[in-house]
């Protein structure tokens, strides 16, 4: 009886309830669209960063990361690699050497460091080959070619079909030497991998610096990083039974990541203030009604209803407001979302500020669970929980005092 | 009123002991670099690099003239032999006779391992900084077989472009460096010098073993041994060049 009651209070009064039904659901679309489209920025941001070269995760020695040493090295990646590329979120892996050298021409000389990579399987796991802004990238039957980036290019007055002296130190600590042709130049967009990496085929590194069959660092990518994240435990049992550890992305860009959970908590007080507003206005809307309706509460009370069933009804008439603005908000919010996650959204004009990031200047809102219900889910509980207020208001009623109230 | 002469020459009285032991020390470590290289030095030194699984030696000749120029040419074992490191005080240089090549090394790559060794290209680059960058002062004095050992603590001038928080060296009442210990900036040890042996070479008592291990890592350490050596002979004005580094006349 309760509920019927409440339901059609709520409809007592359909311009108020409408303009209150409107409020919520404007609320809940635009949390749903914003959070959808910073989820799928920050995928975007993610993915491209990671793409780029350091892959969605990696598999190491022990102790790999905190001192690269040219010595700690996988001893079999291809075994590794073949129970790597078995799981399905493994789209692809790579196999990597990589140390530290002195690289000359003439009289310049800079340090930077040197990779050696697969050309068949490198391109699958990272981009940088598709940023070659001249020449080409390193393929099958390459020897002594090598890739620079566009800055130590210039640092190093190189050009295409140059040649480049690479001084460094081999496991045991002898001197490693080898000159270098220059067959690609690449422009990632990222100043530091710009200056400071060069790419040459895996067998070349391996020979220059007596590494054998060994390489230092697998590196891996999914069709997408959730794939990846949510393989994790697999991927960290594999690393585990060769002896090796897993570097999740986090820990492979801890700089990304950070500057990522930073928005995300600008974020949350933005949604939270838009929230509280939200929560203010029904609950202004409602205390109104509430006093307006004091003396029919009393007659109310006069015929036999108790206070606590008419502050439960109150109570309801808000859930029943919110549950109704929460539903259509989410679906013109969840419709909207899925037309731009078609479309894309164009940011035209802020190219070299997403360039900083290496993204694409279009991007696409990710509508999922989380997007879809996290802002309305927090819209309803927060409008049940601001309901205490015209409970306790309406359970205090004294039938005689409130009939004659004004 | 006092004459002012009579108040400087207060001042200076009051003043002179510490000067005089200051002096001490940067006299103690001015006659220890003396020992070590002299006005010229040539000698023949032999390295043991050690690492946990490994270690490997190596034998180089080295020449030194006054505090700034540096040749090391490797002799042994073949594959390293060739190699040389040119320091002056304008830059440090390598060759290698695979590339046959000479290259100047960027300032970013000096505190990089100088052939696989726990010695950076700055600890041959920099090796006098001691004198230059640091005030030095005594904080410790022992006997040992016959000889004065002090302790001087060396803490690097204001501004001085210094990677260390402080060195303590040990050097003997004869100028013969007997260790050296670095700390970093929360003075912590990192890694440590110690003179394993004296024993007379080229006329004159000299550190012929020296060991450094790094206090991070047990395990991990380079021992030097001066094999022979000549002092304060003449050298070719040659010696130090980029052309002589390439193509050795020595």
């Amino acid at each position: 009886m309760v509920v019927g009651l409440a339901w059609r209070n709520i409809w007592r009064q359909p311009h108020r309830t409408a303009l209150s039904l409107i409020s919520i659901a404007l609320a809940c679309t635009i949390t749903i669209f914003l959070l959808a489209l910073q989820l799928g920025a920050y995928g975007t941001m993610k993915e491209s960063v990671l793409r780029m070269l350091d892959g969605f995760a990696q598999v190491q020695p022990q102790g790999y990361a905190d001192d690269p040493d040219l010595r700690k090295s996988i001893v079999d990646p291809q075994a590794v690699m073949k129970q790597l590329d078995h799981l399905p979120a493994v789209s692809a892996s790579a196999p990597r050497a990589s140390t530290y050298v002195i690289l000359s021409n003439g009289p310049r000389s800079y340090g930077a460091a040197i990779f050696g990579v697969d050309p068949v399987r490198e391109p699958h796991v990272s981009t940088l080959g598709t940023t070659i802004t001249h020449g080409r990238y390193l393929k099958v039957g390459d020897s002594d070619a090598v890739v620079v980036g566009e800055g130590l290019a210039r640092n190093l007055k190189l050009s295409v079909g140059g040649n480049l002296t690479m001084l460094g130190a081999v496991r045991d600590g002898s001197v490693a030497a080898d000159v270098l042709k220059v067959v690609g130049i690449f422009a990632t967009g990222s100043s530091e991998v710009d200056r400071q990496v060069i790419e040459i085929p895996l067998a070349r590194f391996q020979n220059t610096f007596a590494l054998g069959k060994r390489v230092n660092t697998i590196a891996l990518v999914g069709h997408h990083l959730s794939d990846i994240q949510s393989a994790l435990p697999q991927l960290h049992r594999i690393a585990q039974n060769n002896g090796l550890v897993l570097r999740e992305w986090t820990k492979l860009q801890p700089a990304l990541h950070d500057v990522i959970l930073l928005d995300g908590s600008f974020s949350v007080m933005l949604y939270v203030s838009l929230i509280i507003i939200v929560v203010f206005i029904i609950l202004n809307t409602l205390l109104m009604s509430v006093l307006e309706r004091t003396r029919e509460f009393g007659m109310l009370m006069a015929i036999g209803m108790r206070p606590s069933q008419i502050g439960r009804m109150i109570w309801l008439e808000l859930l029943f407001l919110a549950g109704t603005g929460a539903a259509i908000g989410i679906a013109i919010g969840a419709a909207l979302t899925y037309w731009t996650a078609q479309k894309g959204l164009a940011f035209s004009g802020a190219e070299a500020l997403f360039q900083q990031w290496h993204m694409p200047s279009t991007l696409y809102p990710q509508l999922d669970a989380t997007s879809a219900l996290a802002g309305p889910l927090a819209i309803v509980l927060c409008i049940a929980i601001a309901g205490i207020v015209p409970y306790l208001r309406a359970r205090r009623l004294e039938p005689v005092s409130a009939m004659r109230a004004t | 009123m006092r004459h002012p002469l009579t108040i400087i020459a207060l001042v200076a009285a009051c003043a002179m002991p510490t000067q005089a032991f200051a002096a001490d020390a940067d006299a103690l470590l001015r006659a220890a670099f003396d020992n070590w290289r002299a006005k010229s030095s040539q000698t023949e030194i032999a390295m043991i690099v050690h690492r946990p699984d490994w270690q490997r030696s190596m034998q180089m000749k080295a020449w030194t003239q006054g505090d700034d120029e540096a040749l090391v040419r490797f002799v042994a074992p073949a594959k390293d032999a060739g190699n040389a490191t040119l320091k002056k005080s304008d830059g440090t240089w390598v060759f290698n006779p695979k590339l046959n090549q000479v290259i100047k090394l960027p300032a970013s790559m000096l505190a990089q391992s100088w052939m696989g060794s726990d010695f950076s290209y700055n600890d041959l680059s920099k090796s006098n900084e001691v004198l230059t960058d640091y005030t030095h002062k005594i904080i410790g004095e022992t006997k040992k077989d016959g000889h004065t050992v002090y302790t001087i603590e060396a803490i690097p001038k204001p501004g001085a472009p210094v990677v260390w928080g402080k060195l303590e060296i040990v050097v003997r009442d004869d100028g013969v460096m007997l260790g050296e210990t670095y700390f970093d900036q929360d003075m912590k040890t990192v890694r440590a010098m110690t003179t394993d042996k004296v024993s007379k070479i080229g006329g004159r008592e000299y550190p012929v073993i020296m060991t450094m291990t790094l206090a991070n890592e047990p395990g991990k350490w380079t021992r030097i041994e001066t094999k022979s050596g000549t002092f304060n002979t003449d050298m070719p004005g040659y010696l130090f060049t980029l052309s002589n580094l390439q193509n050795p006349r020595n």
